[in-house]
């Protein structure tokens, strides 16, 4: 079958990034970590919540890229992140450098749990059950009871390194995060498992062939993207230092599919802060006509989705992003 | 015994009342996809837009009749329709995924159309029957209900006499079948499939119509009574027209049963258990289709 071999041959594209882009990178990072010396607080904070958004739409973009599902519940994960690192912080009384792994560990058993009933069946069904599980966040969280807080949520306040300003740490806890996720996912394009999972998502027989089977690559690709949001959650909550149930509806889970669509489906560092920014700063710019917030996204998810149909560049472009290169053969 | 009987009873009738409900916005959700291959999310807010647009027309300084304001919400719902089909039509030849996420996108212009129109405001809507009830054998049976079971009876009826009987609807299960195969055989499939389309928007906006009255109207609420919709067409396979009827009854009573006995509070979070536990027990829905393409 020369179309699994073109899959499992590694490929141009699938070596070391070239230099420029390796450059950019790091200029991006140098841009972002020089931020909090020349913005004021409320630009350091927005650009905190942005990066820690940016980790959110790598999250939903991870699982559209190596699962090919579209989820519109990540808003859960998100959720249970951020309430963990917030319990963790209140019951026992740890910052979020303990609340974040833990959100990080348990969001990857949480995916599997939530991915397993659905695993042998079609794409579809998962489609709808994370609509259903994004409308479920709110009157979960209410069910908690006291723990959670409630509707008025609960505050996270305890700095991750005593001593230093906590505005600083809300910022480059985010920064450092979201550069890590990024070189992990580099390097998971690059790993064996990275390909069992492309090679599942495109050619489920061949992948079976070679021993993985569709329901395994469904359930590795949900736990990883799982595992990515409730990271994105922790941090969230540790950038904006306060967590509610307000902030978790099946709008927040549609808007994150949003930036990653806008962000045509990038895993890269400049694309999920695109896709971040794009989440995080409209609603900050559009306040006053807040109404119109659900409008700009429809028409950019339209536009970047009818467009992407053109048979012109931009379609070989959004095919090399949304494909991850295997597609163009 | 008979005091749960007395329990029982009134519980599992409104769940068949509004289970029908549930059915016809199951009923658009599956032809859409088995036309179209995609997942319409836009469902709700289609209908959602239609309750507005009646609310508007007799209520808040329109004072035009019912049926009149009805019939105009119906036009723009089903135009909106093919609008929202002829976009996803040329995305969706390039993948199914791409026109689930395109109908997401419209989606969320609808819900924003609606919020800048009508306001965020939560407003009521009444049909114009007249308050009757009567109790028949310990039941207590009103208007709204013998509204809802004849509406929506006939309108399914009426569905699948069209579907099994008809030119259209053999040429509806043709393309439902193989859209290609309907293409070489000289089938305009994009005329089926814009019809589907247009048909599936009416049966949610009949549906909404009907649903209003129990609940409330705004910009949010009936685009979530729409997981109703999309759980009972999983439990019929989303590719069964019957099944989604049956599903329908089964969300309907199962969802009244859970918030009577054990909690009102968590009614998305039993209708998400529910699927997955009938995507275990059932998986290429209750009542499978052949080559239905439910499995993966």
């Amino acid at each position: 079958m020369p179309e699994a071999v073109s899959v499992l041959a590694p490929r141009a594209t699938a070596e070391t990034p070239p230099l420029p882009r390796r450059l950019t990178v790091w200029l991006l990072l140098g841009v972002l970590a020089l931020v909090p010396a020349v913005a004021g607080g409320f630009w350091t904070y927005s650009v905190g919540v942005c990066m820690a958004n940016a980790v959110a739409v790598l999250s939903v973009g991870f699982l559209l890229r190596y699962g090919g599902e579209v989820s519109i519940g990540h808003s859960f994960f998100l959720a249970f992140g951020a309430y963990c690192t917030a319990i963790v912080e209140r019951e026992l009384g740890l910052s979020v450098g303990i609340g974040l792994p833990v959100a990080a560990a348990a969001g990857a058993v949480l995916g599997i749990v939530f991915a397993w009933p659905s695993r042998a069946l079609s794409g579809i069904y998962l489609a709808i059950a994370t609509m259903a599980l994004a409308l479920s966040v709110p009157e979960l969280i209410l069910q908690l009871g006291p723990i959670a807080g409630g509707y008025e949520g609960l505050y996270v306040a305890r700095p991750l390194i005593p001593g230093v300003s906590v505005d600083l740490q809300r910022y480059y806890l985010p920064l450092v995060v979201l550069a890590l996720v990024v070189l992990l996912l580099a390097r998971f394009r690059r790993s064996r498992q990275g390909l069992v999972l492309l090679t599942a998502r495109d050619h489920p027989r061949a992948a079976e062939a070679f021993g993985f089977s569709r329901g395994y690559a469904r359930l590795a690709a949900f736990a990883i993207s799982a595992s990515i949001a409730s990271t994105a959650g922790a941090l969230l909550a540790f950038a904006a230092s306060t967590v509610s149930p307000n902030s978790f509806t099946l709008s927040t889970a549609i808007y994150l599919l949003v930036g990653t669509v806008v962000s045509f489906g990038s895993l890269g560092l400049a694309g999920a802060l695109a896709g971040g920014a794009f989440i995080t700063l409209v609603p900050q710019l559009f306040a006053a006509w807040g109404d119109w917030v659900p409008i700009i996204y429809g028409a950019a998810l339209l536009a970047v989705v009818t467009l992407g149909h053109r048979p012109a560049e931009v379609l070989a472009a959004l095919r090399a992003r949304l494909g991850g290169g295997r597609r163009d053969a | 015994m008979s005091d749960l009987l007395q329990d029982l009873l009134p519980l599992v009738w409104t769940g068949i009342v509004t289970g029908c409900l549930y059915a016809m916005g199951a009923l658009g959700l599956v032809m859409i996809f088995k036309a179209t291959r995609v997942v319409n999310f836009a469902h709700g807010n289609l209908a959602a837009l239609a309750g507005f647009v009646v609310y508007g027309l007799t209520q808040a300084g329109g004072g035009i009749g019912w049926i009149a304001a009805v019939l105009i919400a119906l036009a723009i719902v089903v135009l909106l329709a093919l609008v929202a089909y002829g976009l996803i039509a040329r995305v969706s030849e390039a993948s199914d995924l791409r026109g689930t996420i395109a109908t997401l996108g419209i989606s969320l212009v609808l819900q924003g159309v609606v919020q800048v129109v009508f306001g965020a405001d939560i407003v009521n809507l009444d049909l114009p029957v007249p308050n009757w009830s009567a109790t028949v054998a310990g039941l207590r049976v009103t208007s709204y209900d013998i509204t809802v079971l004849a509406v929506s009876g006939i309108v399914i009826a009426a569905l699948f006499l069209v579907i099994e009987r008809t030119r259209v609807g053999i040429a509806f299960r043709a393309v439902s079948t193989s859209a290609f195969a309907s293409r070489v055989c000289g089938l305009n499939i994009h005329a089926v499939q814009g019809l589907a389309w247009g048909v599936a928007a009416g049966l949610g906006v009949t549906a909404a119509l009907l649903i209003i009255p129990s609940t409330f109207l705004s910009s949010t609420t009936v685009a979530s009574f729409m997981l109703q919709s999309f759980a009972a067409a999983v439990l019929g396979g989303f590719s069964s027209l019957p099944g989604s009827i049956v599903g329908g009854l089964i969300v309907g009573v199962t969802m009244n049963l859970f918030s009577y006995f054990v909690t009102s509070e968590l009614s998305a979070t039993f209708l998400l258990v529910l699927m997955l536990v009938a995507l275990n027990l059932f998986p290429g829905g209750i009542l499978p289709q052949r080559g239905g393409g439910s499995r993966a």
